[in-house]
């Protein structure tokens, strides 16, 4: 072993210095050409050509990163990849930028997208990037990334799940952040997002809601465990966005919801930012719902303090086209929303993100049970369809797929009238039924909720009708 | 009205068709620890678990067996759905050969089987007529008494013998959930009926508007399970 380790470099006749370039174009190298090697087998590389490359050459995010002008990363529980993608757009309106693929947070991931932007003697064609980053993966990547935006969506009881405490997973995000020398922009509606401002150590900026947006207390259910982080006494709320997100302040100490830098009013549309004293602008949304209005609020920020006027920004998020069935807006006649329900989790978070927005809507359910989308449909009645009747402010209802007999059913006794629910199997019959209903009641807004394999075909018909839609009329 | 692991879905349908009657109803649901006197009760709802936790409700309830089997002698209803189906039974019997013993109220056992019996569900009960729903369970069930129904389409109490649940006294179980009764709104009202005679309260039945469910019936019958069957 010892005579191995003093054995003489075989690449001894080539500098240090020149000896690490070459790893490295060896390291660009092998991660281009197994991302070739994947596409021609038809394999998506989003994580494992970056994983080969880091393998070769360590150094290399360092290398590829210092060529970097700017860089952002996005973390946090939910709303990462929308943020970021809206980011993106932002910034690929000026220019080329590196982005990481939805859901490739891992360090792996981020070289990924580097790699894919370098050419093969390892200079990058971007002087940009943004990057959704998983929360482990933040302190990670800190060092070798010229980093000078940390964005923070938000920070969910649900990553207890991964992480096993909360503490673990906040504390993550304060190290990761202490090892750059970044702004970090956080939603101040969110008391950990907040902890993590205090405990960061660098400039902070704020983005949430105005405070006419937030509900009052009473309606939502008592959250056990919101305790204060600096003192432990309980969390008060003046009111709520959602989740745990809202006017909340300490009893005990002075941790309280900080002054925003940028202030968001979501109504429906379009989001009016005020920054400090100046504004409101308007951003009209590609996307609804309050928690999608957070994403761009965040997205706007961030932008904002990379320099791009409002004006940029709002034409920038018009061409976004988010992940589909999620709050994705149409231009049909009139607008029509769509949202993919699989569970009952996830429809009620669908479900009460309807209830928030403002004004009667029409809703139009299409159930499949296609073996995509599982053959049982029992989890229909676990999931909070109490909430369209009781607060939704639903004034029709459509319910369409192979079980929409079965979902009107689960309406009637969800408490809805059932004078008000149409029920017809064919998806486009619904759909179209559906905004015919909203147009005769004056042009509400028409949500559609589907299942898994619903999905696409729903998205298809909204978009065909929305072409429809925009075309002149014809004599 | 007493519910055990029940299926929302079932107990909101019994709820709602008594409220829509003008009826008034209360739900306990009830946990593993919880003493429970039978006495209090005009219907009983038995839903399933994980293995583990119906093995740790057998328990809890076999300790009761006494009270249980004079309750169900003496007309009190139980709808009991899947797991607790195979509940009411002498035991069940997992692949490595041991015997979770059940409430013994019934002349049944199950075994459990391979491959699971897992889809739509269409039979027909002499008392109800058509029952639709889903079907998903490993264990095969025999027994001797009378079957809620002959199946049409689906598996059954084991996928031989063409049956489908049991019917005994007042006592009603059934592999059938997707949930049961929401789609089934004969058998709903024919359980709030006995629960109604067992409390001995008078009250008569008026027919609901049911179209909506009859639909969802109909829709089941002719496009999931492929039977044309009358209702
Ligand atoms: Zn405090």
């Amino acid at each position: 072993m010892e005579d191995h380790a003093r054995a003489p470099p075989i690449v001894e006749s080539i500098p240090e210095e020149r000896c690490r370039e070459l790893t490295d174009t060896i390291g660009v190298w092998v991660g281009k050409s197994s991302r070739v090697l994947l596409r021609l087998v038809g394999r998506r590389a989003t994580s494992f050509p970056g994983l080969l490359a880091l393998r070769v050459s360590p150094r290399l995010m360092r290398r590829l990163g210092r060529q970097l002008r700017s860089c952002t990363v996005v973390t946090g529980t939910n709303g990462k990849t929308t943020t970021s993608v809206m980011l993106a757009t932002v910034f690929r309106s000026k220019g080329p930028c590196v982005h990481n693929a939805s859901g490739a947070n891992l360090r792996q991931g981020l070289m990924n997208a580097l790699i894919t932007s370098a050419d093969w003697r390892g200079r990058l064609r971007a002087d940009r990037a943004v990057f959704e980053v998983d929360e482990a993966t933040l302190p990670l990547v800190a060092a070798d990334l010229p980093i000078d935006f940390v964005a923070v969506t938000n920070v969910f009881r649900d990553q207890l799940d991964r992480y096993g405490e909360i503490d673990t997973a906040l504390q993550l995000i304060i190290d990761g952040i202490r090892r750059t020398r970044a702004t970090a922009v956080l939603n101040a509606d969110d008391p950990l997002a907040r902890h993590i401002g205090l405990r960061c150590g660098r400039p902070t900026v704020y983005f949430g809601m105005a405070r006419q947006l937030a509900r009052p207390p009473e309606r939502e259910q008592t959250r056990d465990g919101e305790a204060c982080l600096r003192c432990g006494h309980r969390l008060r709320y003046d009111g709520y966005f959602y989740g745990q997100l809202g006017l909340y302040w300490c009893s005990h100490c002075r941790f309280a919801r900080p002054p925003l830098d940028f202030t968001g009013l979501y109504d429906g549309t379009a989001l009016h930012v005020t920054e400090g004293r100046s504004g409101p602008e308007t951003y009209e949304l590609p996307v609804r719902g309050l928690f999608n209005a957070y994403n761009a609020l965040c997205a706007i920020a961030v932008a904002r303090l990379n320099g791009f006027r409002p004006a940029e920004i709002a034409a920038a998020l018009k061409r976004y086209r988010g992940p589909a069935g999620r709050m994705q807006v149409f231009a049909t006649e009139p607008v029509s929303i769509l949202s993919l329900i699989k569970n009952p989790a996830g429809c009620d978070s669908i479900l009460q993100a309807i209830c928030r927005e403002p004004g009667p809507k029409v809703l139009c359910v299409a159930i499949n049970d296609r073996a995509a989308d599982g053959r049982d449909v029992s989890w229909l009645w676990d999931a909070d369809w109490e909430l369209v009747p009781e607060r939704c402010g639903v004034a029709q209802c459509v319910t369409t797929g192979t079980r929409a007999e079965d979902m009107a059913v689960r309406l009637k006794y969800a408490g809805y009238p059932t004078g008000r629910i149409e029920t017809t199997p064919d998806l486009e019959d619904g759909i179209r039924r559906a905004l015919r209903a909203a147009r005769a009641l004056g042009g509400l807004p028409v949500h559609v909720l589907t299942t898994y394999t619903a999905l696409h075909e729903a998205a298809r018909i909204l978009e065909s009708l929305a072409a429809e839609a925009a075309a002149p009329e014809r004599p | 009205m007493l519910n055990l692991y029940a299926d929302r879905g079932n107990v909101q349908t019994l709820l709602r068709r008594c409220e829509w009657r003008g009826l008034h109803a209360h739900v306990t649901p009830v946990r593993r620890h919880d003493e429970v006197r039978l006495r209090d009760y005009h219907l009983v709802l038995i839903g399933g678990g994980s293995d583990r936790e119906q093995a740790l409700v057998a328990e809890a309830l076999r300790r009761r067996r006494r009270e249980w089997k004079a309750a169900v002698e003496d007309g009190l209803p139980v709808l009991a759905v899947c797991g607790g189906y195979q509940l009411l039974g002498e035991y069940y019997q997992l692949p490595d050969g041991t015997k979770v013993p059940g409430l013994e109220l019934l002349d049944l056992v199950t075994t459990a089987g391979r491959p699971r019996l897992i889809g739509n569900i269409a039979i027909e009960s002499p008392e109800v007529g058509t029952v639709v729903g889903f079907e998903n369970h490993g264990g095969r069930t025999v027994h001797r008494h009378a079957p809620l129904g002959t199946v049409l389409r689906g598996h059954g109490n084991n996928g031989r013998d063409g049956y489908e649940g049991v019917r005994y006294r007042n006592v009603v179980g059934t592999y059938i959930h997707g949930p049961l009764l929401p789609k089934n709104p004969r058998l709903a009202d024919f359980l709030l009926s006995l629960a109604a005679a067992y409390a001995g309260v008078a009250v008569d039945f008026p027919p609901l508007d049911d179209e909506l469910e009859w639909a969802a019936h109909r829709a089941f019958l002719t496009r999931h399970a492929g039977v044309r069957g009358p209702r």
